[in-house]
């Protein structure tokens, strides 16, 4: 049996799934200045329903780390950077304590320039003059060779309890995401620590022998292990969680469009050939983008409770804002779900409040209120399915960089749609409709993300590079660094990395060499040929695999 | 959050699966460290700059531009189709106000292709610039085009393309032709009768750095433009002019080529050549994006920059200030009449011979313009070479008067009453009539 938390916004969620079927459910309201009670308690309510020996995994999403930076509540970070030539690294400061220290590598990883001895002890000394605890250390190009980020790392270490290496995070190239990875990691580094310290403690009191786990925004989970050294991983994690719910309720090998209507906002979330998209760069983070893999998805300010407003012009518009409940639940002013009320397409709460408050408004503008409603739930649906075309656009636009890709590339189409959240069954009809493709309700769609929360696997990304002419193979997310013959091949490459792979999984604790090894997957796969001015070929070869998001049995 | 004062698009296609030869410099690495440096440093997220991929153009789309002999197919591969179509999708990002300026970061390059193409000269096949710029007039009318070709390697095939359109004006600055391939490009070279003046040529003497680079910018190239006045700038950003390309000799750097692009103002960048993959591309493209979105780009340099090893010597400065003023009077004052052909009736006529150096095909031309006070003038082409037998290729420019539009017709029908040449072709752009017979 599998137990799923999810710590949403308004709700703390928490199932037991035993074999896709649900066991248990709770809901309990959440509490934000005491996630660890809103999370007991839920875990509690549970465990109460069932046999609680047979838990054997406990996975949970936390807008812990989210909410302390949305809030600026995140412990001061000293931040090391080394760049080199290109933009100037002053417009990524982030943080009292930011050093940009001298030195740089190239794009193959070769030092241009040492790092300024001086100039690191002089951070340091700044660091500790400020009192900073956790640090983060992010060199240019540090995927291609660590070297820098490893020295930088080791000047500050005496005095630091953790220091977050960019090159560690994710093997992309991005240096301005580098860092505010970094630096959201390092910051949120111990707010987490004490976090899973106390869930860890909660699981063991409860007398569980369950492994721990913890969602990632792109789809998979990570061992509670990794989680303390990556917390910056869990952040966003909660759309993530409704998507794989849906994957774990429906059986979707299509193209395919996720809508997620909430009460604030609409989320929506596309899927191709059965597969969630992934955001190709990384999420974004309190303003900042970030390298944190994420699922690709579009939140949108229309949602139930989204206030009605009527322009100048006499157009009738829906959200963004919200402002208060809707009328039927004793709100000020009507709402999406009241217009819809209002037209018999749904039955919430208080009809007749909804009517009041649709009537009212029509007769201030001199409007009819059917007409008036009518365009309330018209403007909402355009808008949602406006989205989801300008999404599928984007996608279908996305660079590409082989002719190969250009002239085959696949076109995402999707023909079905499935559609969650509270008001999901008064929008399917109308949204069948509008979208003119099948819109399907998936059982159990309340809770769906906690399914998601309790069935999600855990996902790993690696990268591998190889230089032959320096002969040497880099796996920046694990530092490994590897020599390897001037004759290494690309399908050596790729053997490697899958090897790596199932080792890695391993030593996370899961099952790597023994399931997982056929499920890893070469999503990326190039080499190229240098030529130096003297004639001599090399390989440069990079190699990147993942074992992709996917859900229990 | 780094923000752009002028927002653009970048449309950047690598190729990463085409080559002339595994080893050749023009080859599937050429752009993989750009690929590395633009996204190590974010630039895609820098608010304005956006990456887009390219169309594919259409055969239609290079029969308005070429004569390929025999076909477009067998000149043009998908990759070659591939390259126009990502400098038509910075024109289209451009001319429907989708970003202020953009640049095709695509290979391969075009600018040494020809009006007439049988084959492969300089990496090149077909002009992807010409296909572009013509994209633009089928589109959205005739324009005033000027074309600055900043490729270390005289922008020939651009020349000829253009060489009798008034309105286009063409300024190649490079490395002195006595040095260099394709061994062309004096400021003698000024364009047909029709159009003498509108193209310039700018021949550098080797070790060119970037003071003399920037001084042809604010002492020549500017004032023409203020002059010529045209309604789009294109820059043929060849970049091989670095101070660390193997096939060439110039001192150019990647804070030169930003400050040029930063004076020039292009709409439009299309990437010509530079085969210093690892050492100037990834910088000097860098360099560029930076300075079209308006962004600073004062750290950007490469690491083996020392400004004072690259500077050059006064004696090139004088020669440049002396090319400069020589070019700047034949633009303002231009010759009568051509010296290179002789005028037979109300035709001028010359000979051409052209080398296409990687396909190995030798090629003759006799080339004749109708002499035209009113238009660019009909021109036909008698065409042999080693690859395809004798052919005539004629063009009826856009802007063709009645009397020219009706010689340009005449000479086609000719073509095939008179019946010896195996292919007779014609780009008719004022009825947008492109036709070919033979085989």
């Amino acid at each position: 049996m599998y137990l799923g938390i999810d710590v949403g916004g308004t709700h703390t969620d928490a199932v037991v799934v035993d074999r896709r079927k649900v066991r248990a459910f709770s809901k309990v309201v959440t509490d934000h200045d005491n996630l660890l009670v809103s999370v007991r308690a839920a875990m509690e309510d549970v465990l109460s329903q069932v046999k609680k020996d047979r838990v054997e995994r406990i996975a949970l999403s936390t807008t812990l780390s989210t909410n302390a930076i949305v809030e600026h509540k995140t412990e001061e970070a000293g931040v090391l950077v080394s760049a080199g030539p290109g933009i100037d690294p002053e417009n990524y400061h982030i943080g009292r304590g930011y050093a940009v220290i001298d030195g740089s590598l190239d794009h193959r990883g070769f030092e241009v320039k040492e790092l300024n001895r001086k100039e690191l002890q002089n951070a340091a000394q700044m660091f500790r003059e400020l009192g900073m605890r956790v640090h983060a250390a992010v060199g240019k190009f540090s995927v291609r060779n660590p070297a820098h980020e490893i020295a930088m790392k080791s000047a500050v270490e005496a005095d630091s309890d953790h220091v977050t290496m960019g090159h560690r995070i994710s093997g992309m190239l991005n240096f301005p995401r580098r860092i505010a990875t970094a630096y959201y990691n390092a910051a949120v580094w111990r707010l987490y620590n004490k976090f899973a310290d106390a869930i860890a403690q909660s699981v063991d009191e409860y007398g569980l022998e369950a492994s721990i786990h913890v969602l990632k925004a792109d789809g998979g989970t990570m061992p509670l292990a990794r989680s303390r050294q990556f917390p910056v991983e869990s952040i966003l994690s909660g759309p993530a969680a409704s998507v794989m719910g849906i994957v774990a309720l429906c059986e979707i090998h299509e193209d395919a469009l996720i809508m997620d209507i909430g009460g604030t906002t609409t989320d929506i979330a596309v899927f191709a050939g059965g597969a969630p998209v992934l955001e190709p760069r990384g999420i974004e983070v309190g303003s900042y983008p970030t390298l944190v893999r994420a699922l690709k998805t579009r939140s949108i300010g229309i949602g139930g409770d989204s206030v009605i407003k009527i322009t100048r012009t006499g157009q009738v518009r829906v959200g963004p804002e919200r402002e208060g409940p809707s009328m039927a639940q004793g709100g000020e002013a009507p709402t999406l779900i009241d217009a819809m009320n209002f037209l018999k397409l749904a039955d919430f709460r208080d009809r007749h409040a909804s009517a009041r408050g649709i009537e009212r408004l029509a007769r201030l503008w001199d409007m009819y209120p059917d007409k008036l409603a009518r365009q309330a739930v018209d403007f909402a649906v355009r808008s949602i399915v406006d989205e989801c075309r300008d999404m599928v656009d984007m996608l279908n636009e996305r660079p590409v960089y082989t002719i190969y890709e250009l002239l085959q590339g696949r076109q995402i189409e999707p023909k079905k749609a499935y559609v969650m959240g509270g008001p999901a069954a008064a929008f399917q009809p109308i949204l069948k409709e509008a979208l003119d493709m099948r819109v399907e309700l998936p059982p159990d769609f309340q809770v769906a993300n906690a399914i998601g929360a309790a069935l999600t696997r855990t996902t790993a990304e690696l990268e591998l590079f190889a230089d032959t002419e320096k002969e040497l193979l880099h796996v920046p997310a694990l530092s490994i660094e590897h020599p390897i013959p001037r004759g290494y091949s690309q399908d050596a490459a790729e053997d490697d990395l899958r090897k790596l792979m199932a080792a890695y999984l391993d030593e996370l604790g899961l099952p790597g060499t023994r399931e997982y090894k056929d499920e890893v997957e070469i999503v990326e796969s190039n080499a190229f040929n240098m030529v130096d001015l003297f004639g001599g070929a090399f390989r440069n070869i990079r190699v990147k695999a993942q074992l992709r998001p996917g859900i229990l049995d | 959050m780094l923000e752009a004062k002028n927002s653009l698009g970048v449309i950047f296609f690598p190729a990463f699966d085409w080559a002339i030869e595994p080893t050749h410099p023009e080859r599937e690495e050429r752009l993989l460290y750009t690929q590395d440096q633009l996204r190590e440093e974010g630039l895609f997220d820098i608010e304005g700059i956006t990456e887009y991929k390219p169309e594919v153009a259409t055969r239609r789309d290079v029969e308005r531009v070429h004569f390929c002999l025999p076909s477009v197919e067998t000149v043009a591969t998908k990759s070659h189709m591939i390259s126009a179509g990502g400098a038509i999708r910075a024109a289209r990002l451009v001319m429907e106000k989708e970003a202020d300026r953009a640049f095709a970061l695509v290979r391969p390059p075009g600018h040494h292709a020809m009006k007439i193409v049988e084959g492969n000269r300089g990496f090149c096949n077909i002009n992807i610039e010409a296909v572009m710029i013509e994209w633009i007039r089928e589109n959205f009318g005739q324009k005033r085009v000027a074309i600055i070709d900043t490729d270390c390697h005289h922008g020939d095939g651009t020349q000829d393309v253009y060489w009798h359109d008034r309105n286009t004006l063409f300024i190649s600055l490079h490395q002195d032709g006595r040095t260099i391939y394709p061994g062309s490009g004096f400021p003698d070279e000024l364009g047909g009768p029709n159009a003498l003046g509108k193209t310039l040529n700018v021949p550098l003497p080797p070790r060119t750095a970037d003071e003399g680079f920037l001084y042809v910018m604010d002492e020549l190239v500017l004032p023409v433009l203020e002059d010529f006045k045209p309604d789009i700038i294109i820059n043929s950003a060849g970049q091989d002019n670095h101070f660390t390309d193997p096939i060439t000799n110039m001192n150019f750097s990647a804070q030169g080529y930003a400050a040029l692009n930063e004076r020039l103002k292009p709409d439009i960048a299309v990437l010509e050549g530079g085969y210093a993959i690892q050492g100037a591309l990834p910088y000097v493209n860098l360099g560029i994006c930076l300075a079209m979105a308006g962004v600073d780009y004062s750290k950007v340099y490469e690491p083996d920059y020392h400004p004072e090893k690259v500077r050059q010597d006064v004696r090139s400065m004088d020669t440049i200030k002396r090319i400069c003023e020589d070019v700047r009077n034949r633009y303002f004052n231009p010759p009568s009449t051509p010296t290179d052909g002789d005028v037979n009736g109300q035709w001028f006529t010359r000979m051409k011979d052209v080398f296409y150096d990687t396909d190995g095909i030798r090629e003759s031309q006799v080339e004749s313009v109708v002499i035209c006070p009113d238009c660019s003038g009909a021109v036909k082409t008698e065409v042999w070479s080693t690859s395809n037998p004798l052919s005539l290729c004629v063009e009826i420019p856009m802007d063709a008067c009645d009397k020219c539009a009706s010689l340009g017709r005449r000479a086609i029908e000719e073509g095939h009453t008179k019946g010896n040449y195996r292919i007779v072709q014609a780009i008719n752009r004022k009825d947008k009539e492109y036709t070919q017979f033979g085989f």
